[in-house]
């Protein structure tokens, strides 16, 4: 029935399953298991602080993969703003979700290697505040975009937020770097790292591609199912 | 618009002085945030100066929150604010006349509860008086700029008062470092260099986010 062309509701709104989105998730996961094998056994083990060091591949590609996700969400954001068009609000709230999951095992993955590395859970480091407050601000937003309000308002609210806490990302990382007393000392990479990294954070963007359309194209059936049950529930309510 | 922000400030100020029961609210919160952290001290162990300017702060920031659900409380029923819309205010006066009211409010509470830091976490002023007064008034600034903006979209909400914490508390981290840096070299009267750079910091903020706010308000307070 959801397919049937008479239908014109459906012809105007249905978006179909994003096979891109399949491709590039398929295309991630290969990409990111090829690189376990650069990470542990092409990339060399750092001098001085040894094998936690190779949590860094995949610590980086989480961090600016997130970061971009959240910067995706700002320019999503300011662009609904301006045109009012629903497909950027799907794309702010698909970039906010997947840049949070990102950006929290980029978290778990620095809490990690700054235990095995300094000996403690936690260090104020600039990088790594920056990344929890984000989160933080982003988890916030996307309760917004649960409330219980009208669409319309919901939606240039979470627009306002995502663009608001964007502008807060430099602030935030200058004043940890004003706060820290501890800094890591910074990890010196040769080529062969340097290549292993980037190998890293260039197939960890398959995934994150795959994340965001995956999400973008769930969006879209959402709108469209909620529009179908709105015209129903019209339609029925006109017939009695 | 400067005249509708003023008649707004002065009727929020009116109501919020003459009700007593939001500003009373605000206040009490903040000594018993004060009272609560300083059970964590004892006579041989004092409050460290920075611990001593995280209370200070963090007491502010929750009295900061309910200040502005007041607010907005005002205009919450009977369709006020589409009301105060339809009267051709300008949505922007609306945020600076909340935005001004709020920060009347905060300072008067943040006067009471710097006696009750002094009191209970044995704390005083003893250097940078003007770097210090400076930094309360950077981040007030810049705290009720971003308050009164976020304000507006809890309006109408349950929970608001959490739902305004999770938002707002954030994206205030910069200035809550900032006031906190400074007031505890305000308690120890150690001047450090930092000083003027967390100040200079606290500046931009205040300038990046009075702005964003100013132009952003009204997609908050008109959309329906």
């Amino acid at each position: 029935m959801m397919h049937t062309p008479k239908n014109n509701a459906l012809r105007t709104n249905y978006t179909p399953f994003c096979p891109w989105a399949g491709i590039l998730a398929l295309l991630g996961g290969v990409a990111l298991a090829a690189c376990q094998w650069l990470i542990f056994v092409y990339a060399p083990v750092e001098a001085t602080l040894g094998l936690p060091q190779k949590i860094f591949y995949l610590h980086v590609p989480l961090a600016w993969w997130g970061m971009l996700s959240f910067f995706l969400t700002f320019v999503a954001s300011a662009l609904y703003l301006k045109h009012g068009t629903p497909r950027w609000d799907m794309l702010a709230e698909s970039a906010a979700e997947a840049g949070l999951l990102l950006a929290g095992l980029a978290l778990v993955a620095g809490s990690f290697w700054a235990r095995a590395s300094w000996g403690v859970w936690w260090i104020w480091d600039a990088r790594l505040t920056t990344t929890l407050i984000m989160c933080f601000t982003y988890a916030g937003y996307l309760i917004i975009r649960r409330l219980d309000m009208p669409e319309m308002r919901r939606n240039k609210v979470a627009a306002v937020v995502g663009i608001v806490a964007f502008l807060d990302v430099p602030l935030v990382y200058i004043s940890s770097r004003l706060w820290s007393f501890i800094h890591p000392p910074s990890v010196q990479l040769d080529s062969d790292m340097r290549l292993v990294m980037w190998l890293c954070v260039g197939a960890c963007s398959f995934f994150w591609a795959g994340l965001v359309t995956l999400r973008f194209s769930l969006a879209a059936t959402e709108r469209t199912l909620n529009t179908l049950t709105a015209q129903q529930l019209a339609a029925q309510s006109a017939k009695e | 618009m400067m005249r509708s922000a003023l008649t707004l400030f002065q009727k929020d100020i009116r109501l919020l002085l003459g009700r007593g029961s939001g500003l009373v609210q605000a206040l009490l919160l903040g000594f018993l945030l004060i009272f609560l952290f300083s059970l964590s001290a004892d006579m041989a162990t004092p409050t460290t100066a920075k611990a001593a300017a995280a209370i200070f702060w963090m007491a502010s920031a929750f009295c900061q929150v309910l200040i502005f659900n007041t607010l907005y409380g005002y205009e919450e029923g009977q369709g006020q604010r589409l009301g105060l819309l339809l009267g051709k205010t300008p949505p922007q006066a609306v945020w600076l006349g909340k935005g001004a009211a709020a920060l009347v409010a905060l300072l008067l509470v943040q006067a009471l509860l710097l006696p009750a830091i002094a009191v209970f976490l044995r704390q005083g002023f003893v250097a940078l008086w003007p770097q210090a007064i400076l930094a309360l008034v950077l981040a007030n600034l810049g705290g009720v700029g971003l308050g009164s903006l976020l304000g507006a979209l809890s309006q109408g909400q349950g929970a608001k008062e959490s739902l305004l914490s999770i938002i707002l508390f954030p994206l205030l981290l910069p200035l809550f470092l900032m006031g906190i840096f400074v007031f505890a070299a305000a308690f120890t009267g150690e001047h450090t260099q930092e000083v003027g750079a967390w100040l200079r910091l606290a500046a931009a903020f205040d300038g990046t986010f009075l702005g964003a706010a100013y132009l952003l308000f009204p997609y908050i307070y008109t959309a329906e």
